[in-house]
């Protein structure tokens, strides 16, 4: 896939928090595949650092981050911003009603890098 | 018409009256209120009734101050741990204990006000301090002219009843901290594999292999929710399984019945149902926008080997194709349903018609299930 440009030749930005790196790994690869920019994080703090610092064009967001976090704030922030983003989470029943209330798409853990990517990057390509 | 009640009561041993021997509660209270006794045949079982139940039962006086207790059976007794001289006179309240809880007396005080039937837990204390809990039912007594005179409480001991409520409750967040944890490992693994496969300039390879991992792990992501039973419903495995090749839930059709079968089939008959949908992607009705598949499944087999059969039957292949060399040809390459089915005890039986595959699995159940 490429062509996920903005109106420049930049490559679109996407933000992927989880606390795993190796899925972190993952999902780098499969946002870079896209033709795009990856911008991971580990927690709350680096997301909403990257969100301050850079312009998000989508986000790949894990649920739960550990020590009872959750990505609500990294959530929150990208909603009132007008990014797109998707939940990418191991047990949707559990998820936060807080969270889940925020809406974006919903992507079950396991599901392939790829298709996670794809799922984030649909509504950018709506809008082009 | 009141019958004639004794003139004194003797606090234990038989009266004259054979339905109170076990409980001369019933005959006291009679004694105290005459007016309120109960008529002929049905009155005699109703006190029978109150006196030998093993429901606790008393009645207070809303119409006396604080409202008493004016009565209360051999069961509430029992429950309770207080003398019967102990009770008749008290309000409920004294039941109460430190760790009473202050919304469920609300409740009860609301329903006393509103005449209400109502079933209210709360925790209560005996006479030795010991507390248990207590499902209350309480309501209002009407006489015959529809005025108020008493209201019934009737206490049930539900304290194991709630404790088996908090296992399960503990036993089901456990299987789902579990489910969530396994769904995280899958994915992790699903990770390390497509790395390696990249940096090692195999990803076609490392694909097909995470693949075969992630189908794996769907067909076992049911199973922990069936834990406590040992087994596995093979549906929801092949469901799980084929989900993520029916987006739309269109394309495949399930035909089955609540069959269940051990946990060890699963990662077999999972696998197996995977490569056929792989091939069917590439090479048969899934590869047609126009295709379907049923899958059926059903038990199979004599009741000394039983054996789960699933039929898998492509539809829309079109007479014309000439993939078949390829699809059978796809399938030898490392022919792992053949070999899975085969190490299994099992088989598989394809035969192509016009329509395309028609794929006959025969798994057999080491547990014969249920």
């Amino acid at each position: 896939m490429s062509g996920m440009h903005r109106a420049s030749s930049e490559p679109c930005r996407v933000l992927v928090l989880d606390d795993e790196p190796l899925i972190l790994l993952d999902l780098e690869f499969a946002v870079e595949d896209a033709g795009c920019k990856p911008l991971t994080a580990l927690d709350l703090v680096e997301a909403l650092a990257i969100v301050r610092n850079n312009a998000i064009s989508a986000a790949i967001l894990d649920v739960s981050l550990g020590q009872g976090q959750t990505c609500e704030q990294v959530a929150r922030t990208l909603a009132a911003m007008g990014v797109p983003y998707v939940l990418h989470t191991g047990d949707l029943d559990r998820m936060d009603e807080a969270v889940r209330e925020l809406g974006g798409t919903l992507v079950p853990k396991p599901t392939p890098a790829a298709v996670v990517v794809a799922r984030a990057l649909e509504p950018l390509a709506a809008r082009q | 018409m009141n019958r004639s009640t004794p003139d004194s009561i003797p606090d234990s041993g038989p009266t004259d009256q054979a339905h109170t021997v076990f409980d001369p509660s019933v005959a006291r209270f009679r004694a105290q209120h005459p007016e309120d006794t109960f008529d002929g045949a049905s009155g005699v079982l109703f006190e029978q009734a109150m006196a030998q139940t093993r429901m606790a039962i008393c009645l207070c006086d809303p119409h006396a101050a604080d409202m008493p207790i004016v009565f209360a059976n051999r069961a509430f007794r029992h429950l309770t741990g207080y003398e019967e001289h102990e009770i008749v006179g008290r309000n409920c309240r004294f039941l109460q204990g430190p760790h009473s809880d202050r919304s469920s007396l609300g409740r009860i005080r609301n329903a006393l006000a509103r005449e209400d039937v109502t079933v209210v837990e709360l925790l209560n204390y005996r006479k030795d301090g010991t507390a248990f809990w207590n499902a209350l039912h309480l309501g209002p007594v009407y006489d015959a002219e529809g005025k108020l005179v008493y209201f019934f409480g009737s206490q049930w001991d539900v304290s194991d009843v709630r404790a088996a409520r908090a296992d399960e409750l503990h036993a089901r967040e456990l299987a789902r901290e579990l489910s969530h944890r396994m769904k995280n490992m899958f994915a992790v693994i699903g990770s390390i594999v497509n790395f390696t496969g990249r940096v090692r300039g195999i990803e076609t390879e490392a694909r097909e292999i995470n693949d075969r991992i992630q189908a794996l792990g769907r067909a076992y992501e049911t199973t922990l929710d069936d834990s406590h039973r040992g087994t596995v419903e093979v549906g929801q495995a092949i469901r799980a399984v084929l989900a993520p090749y029916d987006p739309d839930g269109t394309r495949i059709r399930f035909e089955g019945n609540g069959l269940r079968s051990d946990f060890a089939s699963v990662s077999v008959l999972g696998l197996s149902l995977h490569e056929l949908a792989v091939n069917a992607i590439r090479h048969g009705a899934l590869s047609r926008d126009d295709g379907r598949v049923t899958v059926a499944w059903r038990r199979n087999g004599t009741s000394e080997s039983p054996a789960i059969r699933i039929d898998w039957v492509e539809h829309g292949h079109g007479v014309g194709d000439t993939s078949h060399a390829a699809e059978r040809g796809s399938g030898a390459v490392d022919g792992i349903v053949d070999r899975m089915l085969d190490m299994a005890r099992g088989g598989i039986v394809r035969e192509w018609n016009s329509e395309g595959l028609r794929a006959r699995l025969n798994i057999p159940l080491r547990d014969a299930g249920e």
